[in-house]
């Protein structure tokens, strides 16, 4: 092994000893290799590619934790297959990695509830320690990170654009108090929405009908260096909205509908941060469900004519426990909701979270692994599909071109504002019908 | 007692069970040493109170019902393999201290003919269960997940199970021969009993305890450690 060589194991197996928690041990050490998982996964369902069968991937990291943290793999490395973090190695770990959309189906079905997902958290450890992260999830991590130093640099386009969206507020709800405040002091919640009016629009339409009191954000809740590997990354991502909540006094963060990041907030940021936050996190969906049945807002049940299903975005659902409030929510605006077959914890994965939608190499990967989606979403012949999560969209927009599914695909926010009798709306009908009854 | 009897069926033994002990011991220290994720790594849906917790705790790790969900006929092979095995390990107590009430129950001769009936069926049991997982592992498409560790330790099982299974079927010895003789290790007074030093069945027993030495050594240092890991993995798809 040469010195460069030898400066790479060392890095990678000090990476592995930072991360090596006692679940990420007993995941290591009581794998039975049953392959179990393999039914579970999508990916290898679609392929039948052993790199991707969890079981796999996970073995690929138990090879350099046989070689480097057991005396019995030390001792007699064939037995365990343990080995050296070589460049074959590192090849087969970037894929099966970066593959992994870390839906954890695979530990919902292993006897002993191996999390991969946790596997792979440690690979990616280890492909960054070796300098093979994902140059695409780094760059946009770096990005995000880069606007949370210089928040300054962007707060006027900001602005701008947000002053925008309150005109289209105020034309749809008809009410001219309408607002989308930043920086509101005392506000009860923070609101994190995405990237680009979308996820802002539908949200301030339905906080105003609510006359709720809250503050949009000036971050964005997805979180590249998640995707990436690097918690400090995430943390420092997470860490722009956290801040703002802290020094706005807000008794809630509001995720907007996006899955990891949702999970990023609520399950991780604190342990990251070492720190208990003094506000909940929740989901938008949990309290546009709590309006709906507190009577804060009004919604037509017979608004969406056409068939609806609803997907269970993984992050969400497995890993966040949100199934019953998204239901609810497209029960209360469709008399037709259809659920797939099999739905909540038992979910398929449509093939495009873990950031997996960002990465161009593993297009091919992507769209053969949402057959299962497709087959599901065939099923219950839906034309519409309520999605709560921009990864799981982004993919399935492209199975329903692939597979010229006809589907709608739209967050469950845009079917809640659809069914709302906006004032704005109202007017704007008859002001069109007067205009065509005059033509 | 030849030597080899004495290697096998004393020495070995000896030595099996202390390695199996202090290896066990030092793979939960192991363990309980390495600081716990402070990520809630749960899955949903789960139990809310700690009844609730524990109650889904014994049953994802004794019935595993997704695995049976997904995977029927491998989850039959092992749940009547660690049946078996369950009932094969508290047939093998009697060594330590014969079944009184049984045998009180029973009779000499009942208890002879039930000890002969399930250890003999959990024996065949087990025996099908390893031949089906060797050829799972060597015909089946996941070959190349399997490792060398995966087949030493099937060889090592088939190893015990045959040769326990040549006692109980060729070997005809009664039991109270092999509870003198383990009584006889228990007291550390090691001896074999006069009907067994002179049958060649005590082959048959010393083969099957070196098995079940190296079987017992390596236990702790393989992915046999799931007999308890199981427990702390399972419990975090339900932690809080």
């Amino acid at each position: 092994m040469t010195q460069p060589e030898k400066q790479q194991v060392e890095s990678i197996v000090g990476m592995l000893d930072k991360r090596m928690t006692r679940q990420l041990k007993q995941y290591m050490d009581v794998c039975v290799r049953c392959a179990i998982c393999k039914d579970a996964c999508h990916q290898y369902v679609a392929t039948g590619d052993m790199k991707y069968l969890p079981a796999r991937r996970a073995e690929l990291v138990r090879q350099i934790y046989r070689k480097y943290f057991t005396k019995a793999g030390e001792f007699v490395p064939a037995l365990y297959e343990a080995r050296d973090p070589d460049e074959n190695l590192l090849d087969e770990l970037y894929d099966a990695t970066y593959a992994c959309t870390g839906c954890r189906r695979c530990m919902y079905y292993c006897p002993f509830s191996i999390d991969t997902q946790w596997v792979v958290s440690a690979a990616k450890g280890i492909l960054l320690a070796a300098g093979r992260g994902n140059e695409m999830l780094g760059q946009l991590a770096d990005a995000a990170i880069f606007k949370g130093d210089n928040a300054e640099m962007f707060r006027d386009g900001q602005l701008e654009g947000f002053a925008e969206m309150e005109t289209e507020v105020r034309e749809l709800t008809g009410n001219p108090e309408a607002t989308i405040p930043v920086d509101s002091e005392g506000a009860d919640i923070l609101y994190v929405a995405l990237a680009g009016n979308h996820s802002i629009l539908p949200a301030a339409v339905i906080f105003n009908e609510a006359g709720a009191s809250w503050t949009l954000s000036f971050f964005e809740s997805a979180n590249y260096g998640y995707f990436y590997g690097d918690p400090e990354k995430a943390r420092l991502i997470a860490k722009r909205y956290m801040d703002e909540a802290l020094r706005l006094g807000v008794k809630e963060v509001v995720i907007t509908e996006c899955g990891h990041a949702y999970r990023v907030a609520e399950m991780f940021y604190e342990a990251w941060a070492k720190e208990k936050m003094p506000f909940r996190v929740r989901h938008i969906l949990d309290v546009v469900d709590e309006y709906i049945r507190e009577g804060r807002i009004t919604v037509d049940q017979a608004a969406i004519a056409e068939r609806v299903t609803y997907h269970d975005p993984c992050q969400i659902g497995r890993s966040g426990g949100i199934y019953e409030q998204p239901r609810d929510i497209v029960r209360a605006v469709s008399r037709d909701f259809a659920d797939m077959t099999p739905n909540r914890e038992k979910q398929w994965c449509c093939g495009g979270g873990g950031g997996i939608v960002a990465m161009e190499e593993f297009t091919d990967v992507r769209l053969k692994s949402g057959a299962e989606k497709v087959k599901q979403i065939r099923a219950t012949g839906a034309t519409v599909l309520a999605c709560p999560c921009e990864n799981c969209r982004l993919q399935i927009t492209e199975l329903n071109e692939v597979h010229d599914l006809g589907l709608r695909i739209v967050p469950v926010m845009d079917l809640v504002v659809e069914a709302m009798p906006l004032k704005g709306r109202v007017a704007s009908a008859g002001h069109s019908a007067d205009t065509e009854s005059t033509g | 007692m030849d030597t080899f009897s004495f290697i096998a069926s004393v020495v070995l033994v000896y030595a099996g069970l202390a390695i199996f002990t202090l290896g066990m011991a030092w793979r939960v220290w192991q363990w309980s040493r390495t600081p716990r994720s402070p990520v809630r790594l749960a899955l949903y849906p789960k139990p809310a109170t700690a009844a609730g917790r524990f109650g889904k705790l014994m049953k994802d790790t004794f019935v595993a019902p997704q695995s049976f969900e997904m995977t029927p006929k491998l989850m039959i092979a092992a749940m009547a393999f660690h049946l078996a095995a369950l009932a094969g390990f508290v047939g093998h107590l009697r060594l330590v201290r014969e079944f009184d009430f049984m045998v009180a129950m029973l009779g000499e001769e009942g208890m002879a003919t039930f000890a002969a009936w399930s250890g003999g069926i959990a024996g065949l049991v087990m025996m099908f269960a390893v031949l089906y997982w060797i050829g799972r592992r060597t015909f089946g498409p996941y070959r190349h997940l399997s490792t060398p560790e995966d087949y030493l330790l099937l060889v090592l099982l088939l190893g015990v199970i045959v040769m326990g299974n040549h006692l109980r079927f060729v070997g005809h010895l009664p039991a109270s021969v092999y509870i003198e003789w383990f009584q006889s290790l228990l007291r550390f007074q090691p001896t074999f009993p006069p009907e067994l030093a002179s049958s060649s069945t005590r082959l048959a027993l010393n083969w099957h305890m070196v098995f079940v030495a190296a079987f017992l050594s390596y236990f702790p240092f393989s992915k046999l450690t799931h007999a308890i890991g199981a427990f702390a993995t399972n419990l975090v798809r339900s932690s809080e």
